[in-house]
């Protein structure tokens, strides 16, 4: 058996045994999801206490049709304001309405004893210009006009479909909203799993210099063997971390959600898969979370995002890794390698803050050509691809992206090689493009 | 038959030589010890021979053909600077480092249970590699230097960090593979354990060979007829007799039973007269040649008085 492969295994069973492995792979997709919810919830909790208002109603027009929920309960008052104010403290706050508010709207104060928010004082002004908007209708006598405002009321859905794919295949509805959602978790998990694996090959690069495990090794095995041992082992770990991560996302897709969601919902997010462009209107859900559940329950895209997943982890992680092992190999520890881990982090950062500006406008030119540079290419594309970019463009990515990871091994595997039996001084950059032309 | 021949290599880095037209041959069986202070060039050679660097000129032949890739496998190296990977367990550690030499798990197995039984650490086998101290984790480090049974086995500086008893039993094993038909190259600053083991020596200092042969044949060249003599009688009568024929360097004014003097004897053929004057002079009890010790040679070569 090649030594390679011995290298690899050994990389792979350390690190796949760890309980610190175990717990972030089934963790971190949990903690994926509460991220994604952690909106939702934080409105479900802020709901908790009731705020009780007082309401000074000097038009006696606004008050009675004041509706309480389970944020605010409103309670008029007799008291003048002044007075109010002074003495009900325990209250959340004093409303004061003007008696000339149908004609002055602007006539309308809150006296809040704590900081209010947003969505207390949106909730109030809208009430308060829905009454007077019916107060104002009112004064025209039309007949029947409950009704007629029933029936007048619309609701628009709109669904986003794309022209440019061929008539075969299935139009199926696109939402910008999921797509933007699905491309930002995607650049993320790139982002972390080059520095956090790629970081990894570096500690450990320095843990066996500092071992003097180095020493022992090279006489069995060549340095390049040695160094792409390690890359790939962990490249495996990482690999393994994503398929594992794509089966529990795909099983809780296509098993557990379909049982969970209401039945209408479950046939609209069907019926969207399909193409069908009334889906939306076959239940009241909104439909860009209906979206979201025909993406999550659908098999083949979840497939399709994972396996774009596991390439562009693959061959970033191998492009980053290289350089990381090269640095991890010049220095005696982590502290010195902040600063020749320069211009690795910065490329990394680079393509993070280019994703936030790429995943407005996927199509741009900016957007393509920083999806082909390969520093960048791995975040960025990842980021397009929910959007459903031309075939070639990932493929010209890939294979570029592949090609500079066989560029960087071999400066790497010259840079590991001198820096490997370096000990003591910490070499500058300078220093480290001189390793590369050292003949061995 | 020589196991190990390197031949007029040269190996230079950016700032400085390492190994200028070094040559020299290592008998297969013997105990080669490989000496010269810090800094000499002895590391470069020794990785040269491991194939961890290549010569810049010169070549290295392993038995009759030039070395090869696979000739790693009959190689085992114990570097100077050496460790264990913390976390791993002994066992499942030294298993990997066999199958990197080429050996099969099961096989690495089978060796490795015996070594452990051998070295009395049976139950060290899944323990991690921290838990242990330093002398214990070298004598890992032995049994899988030498597990996959080298014929060539090249130690440097083994005996540092272990304590007398462990380096004698570290030394019989040395010596008992060397009689089961390893070569051994020994490299040291230690020179009384060069003469315990070592059966011929190169001296490297500042990248050249100064100094290389059988330890007793460079013993006996470099012996510079100084003869001490243990007598009872006086010393000036000795003095007297002496005067002429050689060169007294030293009394020792010790009070014990016999005196003792030290002479230097210009040439052997006057070693005979010598004997015959003392012997008339006073009550000769012991004339015995002082045969220079490795360090008195190591120091004075290195210093360029040889």
């Amino acid at each position: 058996m090649s030594n390679i492969s011995i290298i690899i295994q050994r990389e792979f069973n350390e690190r796949v045994r760890k309980k610190s492995f175990i717990i972030t792979t089934l963790l971190m997709p949990l903690l994926m999801i509460a991220l994604m919810a952690a909106p939702a919830l934080i409105m479900q909790f802020s709901r908790g206490d009731e705020k009780v208002i007082a309401v000074i109603d000097e038009s006696g027009l606004v008050a009675p049709m004041l509706e309480s929920d389970e944020e605010i309960r409103f309670e008029t008052t007799e008291l003048p304001t002044e007075e109010a104010r002074k003495e009900l403290t325990e209250k959340f706050g004093v409303l004061y309405i003007g008696g000339d508010v149908l004609e002055n709207p602007n006539n309308v104060r809150l006296y809040a004893n704590s900081s209010s928010s947003l969505s207390l004082e949106s909730n109030i002004t809208g009430q308060i210009e829905r009454i007077l908007e019916a107060e104002k209708l009112k004064a025209y006598n039309i007949e029947n006009l409950s009704q007629i405002l029933e029936q007048v009321k619309t609701k628009v859905v709109m669904q986003t479909f794309r022209n440019d794919k061929s008539q075969e295949e299935d139009t199926q509805a696109q939402s910008s909203a999921v797509a933007t959602g699905v491309g930002y978790v995607l650049g993320f998990i790139l982002y972390m799993f080059l520095l956090i694996y790629g970081s990894m090959v570096m500690q450990s690069v320095i843990e066996e210099k500092n071992n003097r495990v180095l020493e022992v090794m090279v006489s069995s095995v060549r340095p390049f063997d040695l160094m792409m041992g390690k890359i790939l082992g962990v490249a495996s770990v990482a690999i393994v971390q994503v398929l594992i991560w794509g089966v529990l996302i795909a099983g809780v897709g296509a098993l557990v959600m379909p049982h969970l969601m209401p039945e209408d919902v479950m046939a609209s997010a069907q019926a969207m898969q399909q193409g069908m462009p009334d889906a939306a209107s076959m239940t009241d859900m909104n439909p860009e979370m209906l979206q979201a559940v025909a993406a999550m329950t659908d098999l083949g895209y979840i497939i399709k995002i994972f396996a774009s997943l596991l390439l562009f982890v693959f061959g970033g992680y191998l492009l980053y890794s290289a350089m990381f092992a090269a640095v991890g190999s010049a220095v005696d520890n982590v502290q010195d390698a902040s600063q020749l881990q320069m211009p690795i982090t910065l490329p990394i950062i680079l393509a993070l803050l280019m994703m936030f500006v790429v995943i407005r406008d996927p199509n741009s030119q900016m957007a393509f050509w920083f999806s082909i540079i390969p520093f960048t290419s791995p975040i960025v594309m990842m980021a397009r691809i929910p959007y459903d970019i031309p075939l070639w463009e990932i493929v010209l990515s890939l294979v570029i992206l592949y090609g500079s990871f066989m560029g960087m091994v071999w400066v790497a595997s010259k840079i590991y090689r001198v820096g490997i039996f370096m000990y003591g001084k910490k070499p500058s950059l300078k220093e480290l493009f001189k390793w590369i032309r050292y003949k061995y | 038959m020589d196991l190990l021949t390197v031949e007029h290599v040269t190996k230079r880095y950016a700032s400085h030589t390492a190994l200028d037209d070094v040559s020299l041959a290592i008998p297969q069986g013997s105990v080669y010890g490989l000496l010269g202070p810090n800094g000499a060039g002895k590391t470069t050679l020794i990785r040269i021979i491991n194939r961890i660097t290549a010569p810049d000129s010169g070549r290295v032949l392993f038995g009759d053909r030039e070395i090869a890739p696979e000739d790693v496998y009959r190689i085992g190296y114990l570097p100077e600077e050496r460790g264990l990977y913390k976390k791993m367990k002994v066992g499942e550690q030294a298993v990997f480092f066999a199958r990197l030499k080429g050996l099969s798990r099961r096989e690495a197995i089978v060796r490795l249970k015996e070594w452990f039984i051998k070295f009395g650490i049976q139950d060290w086998w899944d323990k991690k590699v921290e838990e242990l101290s330093k002398g214990m984790a070298q004598k890992v480090q032995f049994i899988v230097t030498v597990l996959h049974e080298p014929k060539l086995l090249i130690f440097d500086e083994p005996f540092s960090g272990f304590d007398p008893i462990n380096a004698n039993l570290l030394k019989d094993e040395i010596l008992g593979l060397r009689d089961k038909g390893a070569t051994v190259i020994f490299s040291t600053h230690n020179m009384s354990s060069v003469e315990e083991i070592c059966d011929h020596i190169t001296l490297i200092n500042k990248s050249r060979n100064i100094l290389s042969g059988k330890v007793d044949d460079i013993r006996r060249r470099h012996g510079s007829n100084i003869f001490e003599i243990a007598y009872r009688g006086d010393e000036q009568t000795l003095r007297q007799a002496v005067t002429g024929r050689c060169e007294i360097l030293d009394v020792t004014q010790e009070e014990s039973v016999y005196r003792m003097l030290k002479l230097h004897v210009e040439n052997d053929a006057e070693v005979r007269g010598v004997i015959a004057a003392v012997n008339e002079a006073v009550e000769l009890r012991s004339f015995r040649e002082i045969i220079p010790s490795m360090n008195d040679i190591f120091i004075r070569a290195v210093n360029g008085k040889l």
